[in-house]
């Protein structure tokens, strides 16, 4: 593992061309005594590009990204993140390193905001690391340290140009607790974008949002992919979502792996479609089934 | 979600059956419950033990708990009248004979309490007071109305936000009041001992208040370092000679490091089982120094602990020649009382540094970290915040401000020993920071007064006042489970003035 | 003398008869925890309440003229078991029902309330100093002997163990084969889905306390028959103790409980009898912190797995 420097200066760090990989995950496995959740699974997520995980319900998907971010630790398999400076394993880092000097940031399925802390805290709790070195530990920021407080003043600044792209400038001073659902799920990533992070895994970011609210995170998504050259790994059930915006799919079921490729190839893969939809109906219709159901006999079901 | 009741159309009626019922079943369990304990009072001659009835008390008990169900019911029904007339008359008279009681007369009417125990009458009294109180409350308000689990939470929410409002004024006051304490007539030996107890336990509400109130640990332990502190002083003066001052940062630096090396194992432990730990090293601090005899005396403890001095001069009537006393240097005659006043401002000082730093570094990146922490770890380890160090400096933090205060405690007794150190300490701290509201620095101080203070002036109390203190702590966790006084002032704000001073 | 066997063997047979108190007393911690996920802190109260009653009964029962002692036993353990649980259905009713959807620590701190309160309620009624019961059940037999020394088993040993035993396999019956322990269990798996399908929530946990306390209170009568002292303070220690057993043998599982309070008893009588008994107490803690750290499961229970 090679030492990187903490991952969260706000200086912009030599980026990789947009393609190459960022993100490899190689022979992914994770077992559960019995169980095998994730069984032999390999992708690559590239930079600045948007990669989605679909699959059917049970398939992996949240395990995959457990995997990647410390929360798990895989049983089998290598998950490389690449950055111009040199690669990271992922797999045996300690979960809290992951987003401090790997700079991968996720948020969560079942939203995890601090409820009693405001909008912005939440996004100055996200910059901790960065405004701890510019405290002295703490000490120095005691004594009323002016780099202290010249970083505070930044880090605010941040956050606020965050708060205005996701629209919730004038709710700064709300409890996250008290936003509506939508304006929580922006409020996480926003949180989640203020850690600097090279690698953005967004955990069914449009579950319950409107088709208007939809609409809106794909050019948040988009604009975090053009604009801050972040590549964005999502898992999503929302085909809308993931069809507009998605540079690669990787599609899972039952722990594996069965299609991988643009968002057109994807679409039309006859085993991607029988997963979601099932096997179709090979065999004819016994006669009376057939008549009662007003269907001639040896169509099919 | 307020919601309007029925009281529009008019109070339902009394389905008087089972009401009598309902209140039949309550006396039922309370007379299973009192008919042991309170039936038989076990007596221990020295060569037989025997019982002597007390039948009178579990049937007054149980009366009196039938009676008490059925004003309960009448007030949920709404018939507020009925109870305040029939409230009123009775807390009024119970009032008076308690009260004759107390000041010699009357004597014979005390035959119509239920009680021989006159404080037990007295909770009785209260308990049909607040009856009262409850029902005019209810009757001054138009309609009945329920409001809802999160509705009475925001209400509450917003009452403490407006007390500590008036708190950021009135905190000051109460500095310089007792500031001015000693300086004023009021303040004689009895009152200026208790302020400077109350103060004490103050200081350690507020350690305490980083840990459990911020980071959201429960350390049931608190007391180990309040006892690391003191012995960690008694010892190096006792063997280097050291005075108070020189010791004071030692014995913060050997509790805050007891406070990483206790915490280190045992703080990726949830909050129930963090709990039971940390009682456990707490009873397993104590009992090593009670037994460690060659170097902590053991039960007997360790006296001749050097009081403080004032930048090096001491406070004695008496110093050897060549030397200089605090009297002799300032040329006022020797009182008592000047040791006393000065230990007063010692801790005064020890207390407000503490709340100082308590405030500042709520506002600095760790204390906001301690805050996240509490409220989500798993979202705080996404963000890259490393939760062992996190919580392993809000334990030594809070273990270093009990090291200070175990100091102050050794060289204002003179003398310590294991029994100072029980678990019943942890517990009334942690009562302090609960009863207060966790993270509320106003209600610590409101808390300690009450809880140390009162019970001091009512020396008769005091074998009440554990009694007190568990039943308060119930209380006050159903009615306000996060505290009296609990409101987050929010440490930064976009718009508006910087909040000053955070939570109070 | 202190390496000869027949030394060991009574350290063991002190042992059990320690690890039958403590192991009741887990159950209770045990079941408590498996249902609602809270420890019970004032179970220890519980146990030391039983002692209480059972002593009142006890002198009553002197002084009524029942000195016929296997009548008095029963009686003593008929009154134990049905007051006590009255307490530990009103604790768990006043203090712990209405907090079910509080946060995390607001229960914890009840429970730190009722302990304190039963306790200072039990000293105000009874006073602080210690109650001594005189010897109830008097006589063993010995087993061994070499020289002097003798090891001998008590028949209050004897009964204690078949009591324990007995209680111990009436309850796992009464958990697997009865709808009452299967509705304990359905709760303890899923309190929601529980409730969904019909079984009456809030009496299964008042039950689940109401058993806890009776064996509570069965460890409270051998207590007081077994050492003959008893006072106010009992409850606390032996309260962490038998928590540290639920824990070592895995909190949530029920031979756990026993196992655990067995393996306590043993480890405490043997550090008293070889090492020293000052620190009994500070090793029972060592165990727990222990166990805590590295095993936090206990030997019989199931790892849990954080679910994000």
């Amino acid at each position: 593992m090679s030492a990187l420097p903490v991952r969260d200066e706000p200086a912009v760090p030599e980026l990789l061309p947009k393609g190459a990989p960022l993100l490899e995950v190689e022979h992914l496995t994770m077992r559960f005594g019995g169980l095998v959740a994730i069984d032999d699974v390999s992708f690559v997520a590239g930079a600045q590009s948007i990669t989605a995980i679909i699959g059917p319900n049970g398939a992996g998907k949240t395990t995959v990204f457990n995997c990647l971010t410390g929360f798990y630790k895989p049983t089998v398999g290598r998950l490389t993140l690449h950055h111009a400076s040199g690669d990271v394993l992922l797999e045996r880092m300690e979960g809290y390193r992951i987003a401090k000097q790997a700079g991968v940031a996720r948020t969560f399925q079942n939203i995890r905001l601090f409820p009693r802390m405001t909008v912005l805290e939440n996004l100055i709790v996200a910059q901790h690391n960065h405004l701890m070195r510019a405290s002295g530990f703490t000490f120095l920021g005691l004594f009323g340290y002016r780099g202290y407080r010249q970083a505070e003043r930044d880090a605010i600044e941040f956050a606020r140009a965050w708060l205005d792209k996701v629209g919730l400038a004038e709710r700064a001073d709300w409890e996250a607790g008290a936003l509506p659902y939508g304006a929580q799920r922006r409020l996480e990533i926003a949180r989640a974008m203020c850690i600097h992070p090279t690698l953005l895994c967004l955990d069914e970011p449009a579950a319950g949002l409107n088709p208007r609210e939809s609409a809106e995170l794909n050019s948040l998504l988009i604009e975090i992919r053009d604009r801050e050259k972040i590549g964005v790994l999502l898992i999503e059930h929302d085909m809308g979502v993931v069809m507009e915006i998605s540079d690669r799919i990787v599609v899972l079921d039952y722990g594996r792996k069965i299609a991988e490729g643009t968002p057109d190839q994807v679409r039309n893969d006859p085993t991607v479609i029988r997963a979601y939809l099932g096997e179709e109906e090979k065999d004819e219709l016994p006669g009376e089934i057939a008549r009662d159901l007003g269907a001639g006999p040896g169509e099919r079901g | 979600m307020a919601v309007a009741d029925e009281a529009l159309a008019g109070p339902r009626p009394l389905n008087w059956r089972a009401i009598l019922i309902e209140a039949a079943l309550t006396a039922f369990v309370v007379f299973l419950l009192t008919i042991a304990l309170v039936g038989a009072d076990i007596v221990d001659f020295s060569d037989t033990v025997t019982v002597r009835p007390r039948l009178n008390d579990v049937i007054a008990a149980v009366i009196i708990a039938f009676l008490g169900r059925i004003v309960l019911v009448l007030l949920r029904e709404g018939r507020n009248r009925i109870v305040l007339a029939t409230m009123v008359p009775l807390a009024l008279a119970t009032f008076l004979i308690l009260l004759g009681g107390s000041l010699g007369i009357g004597a014979d009417l005390r035959h119509l309490l239920p009680f021989r125990d006159p404080v037990v009458c007295w909770i009785i009294d209260g308990a049909m007071i607040v009856f009262a109180l409850r029902a005019l409350w209810t009757m001054r308000r138009a309609v009945k109305v329920t409001l809802s689990d999160e509705a009475r939470e925001a209400r509450a929410d917003r009452t403490a936000a407006r007390v500590q409002r008036v708190a950021r004024m009135i905190g000051p006051l109460i500095f310089v009041a007792a500031l001015a304490l000693p300086l004023t007539p009021l303040a004689n030996r009895q009152i200026l001992d208790i302020g400077t107890l109350v103060m004490t336990y103050i200081m350690l509400g507020w350690g305490l208040n980083v840990v459990v109130g911020l980071a959201g640990l429960l350390d049931l332990g608190y007391v180990a370092f309040y006892a690391v502190g003191a012995y960690s002083f008694a010892l190096l003066a006792q063997f280097f000679g050291l005075g108070f001052w020189t010791c004071l940062p030692f014995a913060g630096l050997m509790s805050g490091t007891a406070g990483v090396l206790l915490g280190f194992p045992v703080l990726r432990l949830r909050g129930d089982y963090l709990a039971i730990v940390t009682l456990g090293f707490g009873e397993m601090v104590r009992l090593i120094l009670n037994n460690w005899q060659s170097l902590t005396g053991g039960p007997n403890g360790i006296s001749g602990v050097p009081r403080p001095t004032f930048f090096g001069l001491p406070l004695l009537p008496f110093v050897p020649e060549g030397h200089e006393s605090f009297f002799t240097f300032f040329h006022i005659p020797f009182t008592p009382e000047a040791r006393i006043v000065f230990l007063y401002y010692v801790i005064l000082g020890l207390a407000m540094i503490t709340n100082l730093f308590t405030m500042r570094i709520r506002r600095l990146p760790i204390g906001r970290a301690w805050e996240a922490l509490r409220e989500d770890e798993i979202a705080c380890r996404s963000l890259g915040i490393n939760p062992r160090n996190t919580k392993l400096t809000a334990f030594g933090i809070g273990a270093m401000f009990a090291g200070f205060a175990g100091s102050f405690f050794a060289t204002r007794q003179g003398f310590i020993s294991p029994e100072s150190f029980t678990f019943i300490e942890s517990a009334v701290i942690l009562a302090i920071v609960v009863l207060g509201g966790f993270g509320s620095q106003l209600g610590v101080v409101f808390a300690a007064i009450i809880l140390i203070g009162l019970p001091e002036f009512f020396r008769e109390l005091q074998l009440y006042r554990m009694l007190a203190f568990g039943a308060a702590m119930v209380t006050i966790m159903i009615w306000r489970p996060a505290g009296l006084l609990a409101h987050r002032e929010p440490t930064l704000k976009l718009f508006g003035a910087k909040s000053r001073g955070g939570a109070k | 003398m202190l390496h000869s066997y027949e030394y060991l063997v009574t350290q063991l047979i002190n042992g059990i008869t320690l690890g039958a108190v403590y192991g009741l007393i887990a159950i209770g911690y045990t079941m408590v925890y498996g249902i609602i996920g809270m420890i019970n802190f004032a179970h220890g109260e519980i146990f030391m309440i039983g002692a209480f009653i059972s002593l009142i009964t006890f002198v009553v029962l002197g002084i009524v003229g029942i000195t016929w002692v296997p009548l008095a036993v029963l009686i003593a353990l008929l009154a134990a078991m049905i007051l006590t649980p009255v307490y530990g259905w009103t604790l768990e009713r006043i203090a712990y029902r209405p907090l079910r959807r509080a946060p995390r620590l607001a229960p914890l701190i009840t429970a730190i309330g009722m302990s304190i309160f039963l306790q200072n309620y039990v000293q105000l009624l009874q006073g602080a100093r210690d109650k001594a019961l005189h010897p109830v059940i008097v006589g063993g037999f010995e087993i061994m002997r070499r020289g002097d020394y003798t090891v001998s088993v008590s028949y209050l040993q004897i009964l204690i163990v078949v009591l324990t035993v007995g209680l111990m396999a009436g309850f796992t019956l009464l958990i697997n084969r009865t709808p009452l322990g299967r509705a304990q269990r359905a709760c303890e798996q899923d309190l929601g889905m529980a409730a969904l399908v019909g079984i009456d929530v809030n009496r299964t946990i008042s039950l689940t306390f109401v058993m806890g306390s009776g064996l509570a209170a069965v460890a409270g009568l051998i207590f007081l028959l077994n050492y003959g002292v008893i006072d106010f303070f009992i409850g606390f220690l032996a309260g962490i103790k038998a928590f540290t057993a639920a824990v070592l043998g895995g909190i949530g599982s029920l031979p756990g409980a026993m196992l655990g309070g067995l393996l306590i008893g043993l480890i405490e009588a043997l550090w008293s009898g070889y090492f020293s008994i000052e620190y009994k107490d500070v090793a029972v803690f060592g165990i727990l912190v222990l166990v805590l750290i590295f095993r936090p499961t206990g030997l019989l229970g199931v790892p849990d797995i954080e679910k994000v």
